[in-house]
């Protein structure tokens, strides 16, 4: 392929087997973020000031420097993900040192402010970047569970085929429920009409939907099962066939949705986090050098 | 197994077929293109089912996850004849008659082409977290809206601003805007400092600038110096003048006092001053433990005066000279004596605590000696009672003996040839008393007659070397004898003196120090719960020489180190200062550093 700015990358370099983001090249990001924390403990329990341990030692100051270069590299990351022009690497290695980096500057913050917590927009600053690093690792925690568990529960298929499946049972159910009676065929066709997947976050993440109209007319199926006139026997038990097929399917439906939810909802707290702590960043620092 | 597959493609009242023969020992059908019969619907399984004999009999067995409908039921594995109807997806696979040579005929139709219902359940799901009444992008901006104001801005603005539009409208005590200006609190102020804590610009008098010490002098202005000002110090006298107070005060730390207590800060000059500073009278200290024995302050000559420091714990041991006779041992004997009524005597019985508590008052005559030991005169009937020679005043106790034989005179008549009759003589004394005594006062000189009597008792009794003030004083003659020379001798006349010329002393100065280690403070308040014979070995003190002032192995008994866990945490600010006011004013305002 010609060109200077190819985008390829030797095939020895990619390996063959899936490699998670945690263990990108044999976990050298772990062993660098444990490097840096290390010398960091070192240089804080070593380092006795007089007067107390805070920001504004010597070691604070160099914490400090190292810890919001961090903030701007790791913030630098999100920029970094969605440009087309990056060539250098692998998005993977810089999701890798995103993920230890970022958990290494718990660490390093940690001993910046030398354990002094207050009112003020110094801790807020510390407070926004706990709570964005914690968002951080429910999104690493996402990505290691969800997957696998959304594989297992398509079982093969995809969302298309799911939903081009539940699309035919309505069409099958709407043949099947003309025999019934009026208030069951109403049930029916309102079962057929809508189905409650999707909707609003929480629904979404808690496969909780109340209205669900499949549910309602397989309660109301159920309770006419007993005054059912023997010639239609066979038309209610295939409607009741059809919706416990299209019932068992909007739960893995719903199932994959809420996973699905799950992996894009942390980055929904993530992301508003980070730049809330650049914020109260750039107003720390300004803070403690208006007032030095 | 030999079928042959027709594909139905219904077009209004046209039907097309399609068809083709199948060779294989299984047919499979699915949505994947391995399949020996692909149903291209996405609405089928990759491989959804597979046809086969079993026993002799057609059977379909569904091999995907979805369910196979035959004839209407569902089912995972049937056999099938002619003439059964299959649902496979939205596929209807019928089994007609075989044409010759061929096991199996199927119709496959397409019976459920995809609507819209699929587009809209599609639309219903791709949601996904758009699904929150506001996006990331939007949150961020109202973060970053909300923090910028609140924290950055707002600051910022009362900083140069000030309270002054405000302070009509709001109370100025009502710390309304407290919260706000705290914001940029790394910590609490200390508590004396707390009346100022919204107005940062008390000590923070510049933006982007470190608080200098003229903030500080604005109120501590005279605080004291360290070393006197005249005092040659070399190099040191240059990191002094260029201290800031921040170097060892640091605010902003919470309730506790601002004052950094490292042991460190001191020693930077301290731990070396003996080289930095050659001549200086300071020893070098390494830390507690590493402080140097105490060196006491001791009077070398009370008439000098003249002071001496000697360090502890040497041999011989140092000796005060405070000029008087004195044994603590004498004192605290366990039966008391007969004028306190026997009870033994204690040190609180002479050493009054002064009202701080730090130290004690001096011991003074007349607050504790005078009740037992009472200068009275001789009992002799006079005018008025209680008679008692001066205390501290040489001159005096000559006039008031003086006096007293003046008085005598007068009271026996004023004959010349009249004698008292009584002539007191002193047991041993010389029987040829001085002659104006023994042969009687010339005739008619009553004035002779006084003055005799008057140097007598003085010289025998008042000022004898082993009575009378003797019993506690020196006199400033040659190894303390008393020097009566410039009272006595008295003539019949008195002698003239210089207009304005002092009375000479007879009597030894005196000097009782109340503060031997006078470059430390002892707060002996604070040790109240410790008893006195604890640290001062008074009961053995048989002069006044010994010196009582325990060594610091006496205090490195509770007293451990800056870190100490199992002992009193002590630091260089435990017992010493570093501003002393006693020296001065450290800084005037015009020299105020930078």
């Amino acid at each position: 392929m010609r060109g200077g700015n190819a985008i390829s990358v030797a095939a020895s370099a990619r390996p063959n087997r899936h490699e998670s983001f945690l263990a990108y090249s044999r976990y050298r990001y772990l062993w660098f973020a444990a490097l840096i924390v290390g010398v960091a403990v070192v240089l804080y329990i070593l380092d006795r000031p007089y007067g107390t341990r805070y920001g504004g030692t010597w070691t604070g100051y160099t914490l400090g420097v190292v810890g919001a270069l961090m903030i701007l590299w790791l913030t630098w990351f999100g920029y970094r993900k969605r440009s087309y022009a990056e060539a250098q690497g692998r998005l993977v290695g810089r999701l890798s040192a995103h993920v230890y980096l970022g958990l290494a500057l718990l660490v390093i913050v940690t001993l910046h402010t030398g354990f002094h917590v207050g009112w003020n927009v110094h801790t807020l600053a510390y407070a926004l970047m706990c709570l964005a690093i914690a968002s951080g690792m429910l999104g690493v925690f996402c990505y290691m569970r969800y997957p696998r568990l959304m594989t297992e529960n398509r079982g093969g298929m995809t969302m298309q085929q799911m939903l081009g499946t539940i699309a035919t049972l309505d069409e099958q159910l709407r043949v099947a429920a003309m025999p019934l009676d009026e208030a069951t065929a109403m049930v029916v066709e309102r079962a057929v009409e809508t189905s409650a997947i999707g909707q609003s976050l929480w629904r979404q993440l808690t496969r909780r939907y109340p209205g669900c109209t499949t549910a309602a007319a397989i309660v109301h199926l159920d309770a006419i099962a007993e005054t059912v006139p023997s010639a239609l026997e066979e038309a209610w038990s295939q409607v009741r066939v059809l919706l416990d097929e299209k019932s068992s399917l909007l739960s893995r439906v719903r199932r994959d949705i809420s996973y699905k939810a799950m992996i894009d909802f942390w980055l929904l707290l993530h992301v508003p986090l980070s730049f809330m702590l650049l914020t109260a960043l750039l107003a720390h620092i300004v803070s403690v050098f208006f007032l030095w | 197994m030999e079928v042959e597959v027709t594909f139905l493609t219904v077009r209004g009242s046209a039907v097309m077929r399609r068809s083709r023969r199948i060779d294989a020992r299984r047919v499979r059908f699915g949505r994947g293109t391995g399949n020996e019969v692909q149903l291209p619907d996405i609405r089928v399984d990759l491989t959804a089912a597979a046809l086969f004999p079993r026993s002799g009999v057609l059977t379909i067995e569904a091999l995907g996850p979805s369910p196979l409908r035959l004839n209407g039921r569902g089912t995972r594995s049937a056999p099938i004849g002619l003439g059964d109807e299959i649902l496979i997806g939205p596929y209807r696979i019928q089994l007609s008659e075989p044409p010759p040579g061929c096991d199996a005929a199927l119709l496959i139709e397409l019976v459920q082409p995809l609507g819209d219902a699929l587009q809209r359940l599609m639309s219903q799901v791709q949601g996904g977290v758009a699904a929150v009444p506001f996006g990331k992008r939007a949150a961020a901006w109202t973060g970053f809206l909300i923090i910028a104001l609140v924290f950055l801005a707002g600051p910022i603005i009362v900083y140069f601003v000030g309270f002054a539009p405000l302070s009509r409208a709001i109370p100025s005590d009502s710390g309304v805007m407290a919260p706000l200006v705290r914001l940029w609190e790394p910590g609490e102020l200390s508590n004396p400092h707390r009346f100022f804590a919204t107005n940062c610009a008390t000590c923070h008098r510049a933006a982007f600038a470190r608080v200098r010490d003229d903030s500080c002098f604005a109120c501590h202005g005279g605080i004291g110096r360290h070393v006197e000002a005249a005092t040659e110090i070399g190099g040191a006298r240059r990191t002094l003048e260029a201290m800031q107070c921040t170097q060892c005060h640091e605010e902003h730390r919470g309730n506790r006092a601002m004052i950094v207590r490292e042991n460190g800060l001191c020693l930077q000059c301290h731990a070396t001053l003996a080289q930095s500073t050659p001549g200086t009278e300071t020893s070098n200290v390494s830390g507690f433990p590493g402080h140097p024995e105490f060196r006491v302050t001791l009077v070398a000559d009370a008439a000098g005066p003249r002071f001496e420091r000697v360090q502890l714990g040497k041999t011989p041991p140092p000796t005060d000279h405070p000029g008087i006779k004195f044994s603590h041992a004498a004192h605290l004997v366990p039966g008391g004596f007969p004028a306190l009524g026997y009870k033994a005597m204690a040190c609180a019985d002479c050493h009054t605590p002064e009202p701080a508590g730090l130290g004690f008052l001096p011991v003074t005559y007349n607050k504790q000696c005078q009740r037992c030991h009472a200068l009275d005169f001789e009992r002799q009937d006079l005018p008025w009672p209680n008679a008692r020679v001066p205390h501290g005043d040489d001159v005096g106790v000559a006039a008031a003996v003086w006096n007293f034989y003046a008085g005598k005179a007068l009271q026996g008549a004023i004959t010349e040839s009249q004698l008292p009759a009584i002539t007191r003589r002193v047991p041993g004394a010389p029987t040829s008393a001085p002659a104006s005594v023994a042969d009687g006062p010339p005739a008619g000189n009553a004035q002779a007659w006084v003055a005799a009597k008057t140097e007598a008792a003085l010289r025998t009794i008042v000022f004898d070397d082993k009575r009378g003030c003797a019993y506690c004083h020196l006199g400033t003659g040659p190894e303390g004898a008393f020097d009566l020379s410039s009272i006595l001798p008295l003539g019949a006349t008195p002698r003239a003196h210089a207009p304005g010329a002092a009375p000479g002393r007879i009597i030894a100065p005196v000097i009782l120090r109340t503060r031997f280690l006078p470059h430390a403070r002892f707060d002996h308040s604070k040790h109240a719960a410790v008893g006195c014979d604890e640290c001062h070995a008074a009961r053995k003190a048989e002069t006044s020489a010994a010196v009582l002032i325990p060594g610091i192995e006496n205090c490195v008994a509770c007293h451990g180190s800056e870190r100490a866990g199992l002992r009193a945490e002590s630091t260089c600010l435990t017992c010493h200062r570093f501003h002393q006011p006693e020296l001065g004013p450290m800084r005037s305002a015009g020299t105020a550093a930078q």
